[in-house]
């Protein structure tokens, strides 16, 4: 019996050291198809057995900008120079990114509880499968937009093609809440029934349904520091709804928060995970 | 880490370095918030200080040390709950350990339940691929292996069928056939193999040997220690999470079915010792009447059994039955049959049973008891296991000596053999 021939990849599962951010992410890369699957499956099973399929897609947040216009378009009319309706709706294909990524991000581990209690993987995969598997929606989000851009009287300019970057920013809060929420809830329930509510009041706290000029200048900084999402929203009203550059920073305020709570939320995770197959 | 494991070769493949797994206490039942924030300021002063906080929970495993050699095949063996299947999970990466340190090289391939990572709500198809690359293998690699994973779990009709319209059968199929052609460095089985048709069993165990002719470190686990002494070098034998002996498979199976046959019975305990009449004492005597529990084969044996009961009992009809631990009994006494039920008893009454020979070959046996009211007409007290005692007799020299003495035929017979041309 001689052993195989392979390239030797050496493990030691040592349960009262940390694991160096830098080798969790190592590993992330080395299964990027296990997570791609994640996603894969999440995309697919979602619209399964459902009568409108991808139109669940765009009626979350159509519906929000019915209720929005509805209630708050005359209240809020110090729009910086495009109308109500594409303001928000700019916003809001964003905010449904986060809202949904969070919420089932933040759920993964416990649906996945199944797999978790059996199989080695890397345990961040079902949280960021789940948050990819939203970037069809939210394609198809930007899509609508576009359609819609006439109608709701959107200045598109030249600042549409930031938008791809300002989406990975947008990556940032969403992995970096969903991670230590995903953990927390596999130790405490308490989280999972707690979120929609908490989702609720953050979209209330974000510059969503009301432009951040709303916020007093002094202050706005504070703001952006407090809630990572701020800039990043801001900015996505500001490239597809205004047809200007984001205020770099507000972007760069809440960048640099996303960037310390993902930091913060990572090790979180990665501490709790020892025992998830153990509690979940 | 124990002095004599730092002297080994390096050439290891797995390795456990004194690990220790607890669970936390009270299994499923989650602690408030508060006291998870107060322990882990705790356990953050006791490590300021430069000590190692106290480990806490349920014992699962303690210190277990040791160490697999790369192609080598291993056995885990123990009782129910001896924690067995920690140290698979452990290796597995599945949970990790509370203390010491579990090391391997190379890739783990693990089967450890029926379907494990199954998705029910996608096709057989989506199942192989999502299963493949869980367990970290590129997509070229699970195209290669698509069609020998499809043939192997005999699911080819079914392939884009929804995998919760399978079988369980199939359901196991699919999810040894991934597990299996995955070509891991380490497998990691864990008696999954006692499901699945006959057909499909062989197959597994012709799978395992290939793997392990291939050169794939093996670590199993099992209740069927024939499957154990064939395919395995070494063992270790574990019990409440604390190693017991390990060494060459035949020396930890010798020693684990000793162990489990030295194991006695509380008989005041038992649940179903409640009835009219109780057995109070069961022991096994030879011919001069001493207390034994071991006997050679064909010697005389003598079962004394005491009874209690609440009242005097006309012809209380005793039965006595000896079995291997398989079902069905091997020898059965019975007054029922025979026809020598006493004609009344007191409230304690003893019984002997006296076999003059026993044509039995060297492993344990157990008595079961039963006595019935006069006539047979209902119990006063229903089977039971009472008792056990031991055939011993020197060891073949045969490869599969160890397992044949415990498992073959029962009964014993002179032979010899006779190899003609």
């Amino acid at each position: 019996m001689t052993p195989k021939k392979r390239s030797v990849d050496e493990f030691t599962y040592d349960g009262t050291r940390r694991v160096s951010l830098l080798t969790a992410i190592r590993e992330l890369v080395t299964f990027r198809e296990c997570i791609w699957s994640f996603a894969a499956r999440s995309f697919r099973v979602r619209y399964k057995q459902t009568v409108l399929g991808m139109a669940w897609a765009v009626l979350q947040p159509l519906a929000f900008l019915g209720i929005f216009v509805a209630f708050f378009g005359g209240l809020v009319h110090k729009g910086s120079g495009a109308s109500y309706a594409a303001s928000v709706l700019a916003a809001l294909i964003a905010w449904t990114f986060v809202s949904n990524g969070v919420a089932f991000g933040g759920d993964s581990l416990i649906a996945d509880g199944d797999l978790v209690r059996k199989v080695y993987f890397p345990r961040e995969a079902p949280v960021l499968g789940a948050i990819i598997s939203y970037i069809p929606d939210f394609a198809i989000g930007f899509v609508i937009f576009m359609i819609a851009a006439p109608l709701t009287d959107a200045h598109l300019g030249w600042s549409l093609a930031l938008v791809p970057l300002l989406f990975v920013a947008l990556m940032i809060p969403t992995v970096a809440i969903a991670l230590p929420l995903a953990a927390l809830s596999v130790y405490y329930r308490d989280f999972k029934y707690a979120l929609p509510f908490a989702i609720q009041l953050w979209l209330f706290a974000s510059p969503v349904a009301y432009p951040v000029t709303q916020i007093s200048s002094d202050w706005r900084w504070l703001y952006a520091l407090a809630n990572p999402v701020v800039g990043v929203l801001d900015s996505f009203r500001r490239t597809m709804a205004v047809g200007v550059a984001p205020s770099w920073d507000l972007l760069g305020i809440s960048l640099a928060s996303g960037t310390l709570m993902l930091l913060v939320g990572y090790r979180v995770f990665k501490q709790l995970e020892r025992e998830f197959a153990d509690v979940i | 880490m124990s002095s004599d494991m730092s002297t080994t070769s390096d050439t290891w493949s797995v390795r456990f370095e004194d690990v220790s797994k607890r669970y936390r206490k009270g299994g499923a039942r989650y602690p408030t918030i508060g006291a998870e924030l107060s322990q882990a300021v705790r356990r953050l002063a006791v490590r300021m200080r430069g000590q190692r906080p106290e480990l806490q929970g349920t014992i699962a495993l303690e210190h277990v040390s040791f160490e697999v050699q790369p192609g080598e095949s291993f056995a885990l063996v123990g009782s129910n709950g001896a924690g067995k299947t920690t140290a698979l999970r452990l290796l597995a990466r599945i949970s990790a350990p509370t203390g010491g340190r579990v090391r391997g090289r190379g890739r783990v391939g693990a089967l450890m339940e029926v379907g494990s990572g199954l998705h029910t709500e996608l096709t057989g198809r989506e199942n192989i691929w999502l299963h493949g690359s869980i367990l970290g293998l590129p997509r070229q690699e699970i195209r290669r292996r698509f069609d020998d994973i499809v043939s192997f779990a005999e699911i080819e009709s079914a392939i884009d069928t929804q995998v919760k319209y399978y079988s369980s059968g199939m359901q196991l199929r699919l999810g040894f056939s991934v597990a299996a052609h995955l070509e891991p460095d380490i497998f990691v089985v864990d008696e999954t193999l006692s499901v699945g048709d006959a057909s499909f069993q062989e197959k597994c165990v012709e799978r395992m040997s290939s793997l392990i002719r291939s050169g794939t470190t093996v670590l199993f686990v099992s209740h069927n220690l024939p499957a154990i002494e064939a395919v395995c070098d070494r063992a270790i034998m574990i019990d409440q999470g604390r190693e017991i002996t390990q060494g060459p498979v035949k020396d930890v199976l010798a020693r684990y079915i000793a162990w489990m046959e030295d194991r006695r019975i509380d008989l005041g305990a038992l649940d179903d010792n409640q009835g009219a009449v109780r057995i109070v004492r069961a022991t096994c005597h030879d011919a001069t009447g001493n207390e034994r529990s071991r006997f050679a084969p064909h010697e005389p044996i003598e079962i004394r059994l005491e009874f209690e009961g609440d009242r005097p009992i006309d012809q209380p009809n005793v039965s006595v039955s000896i079995s291997d631990g398989r079902p069905g009994s091997i020898i059965e006494c019975s007054m029922l049959e025979d026809g020598n039920a006493p004609a009344t008893v007191g409230r304690r009454w003893e019984c002997r049973l006296h076999l003059d020979t026993l044509p039995l070959r060297p492993r344990l046996y157990q008595i079961w008891v039963e006595v019935q009211e006069a006539g047979g007409r209902g119990q006063l007290m229903e089977w039971l296991e009472v008792s056990a005692f031991r055939i011993h007799a020197p060891l073949g020299t045969g490869p599969q000596a160890v397992v044949a003495a415990a498992m073959g035929g029962a009964v014993d017979v002179p032979y010899r053999w006779e190899v003609v041309e």
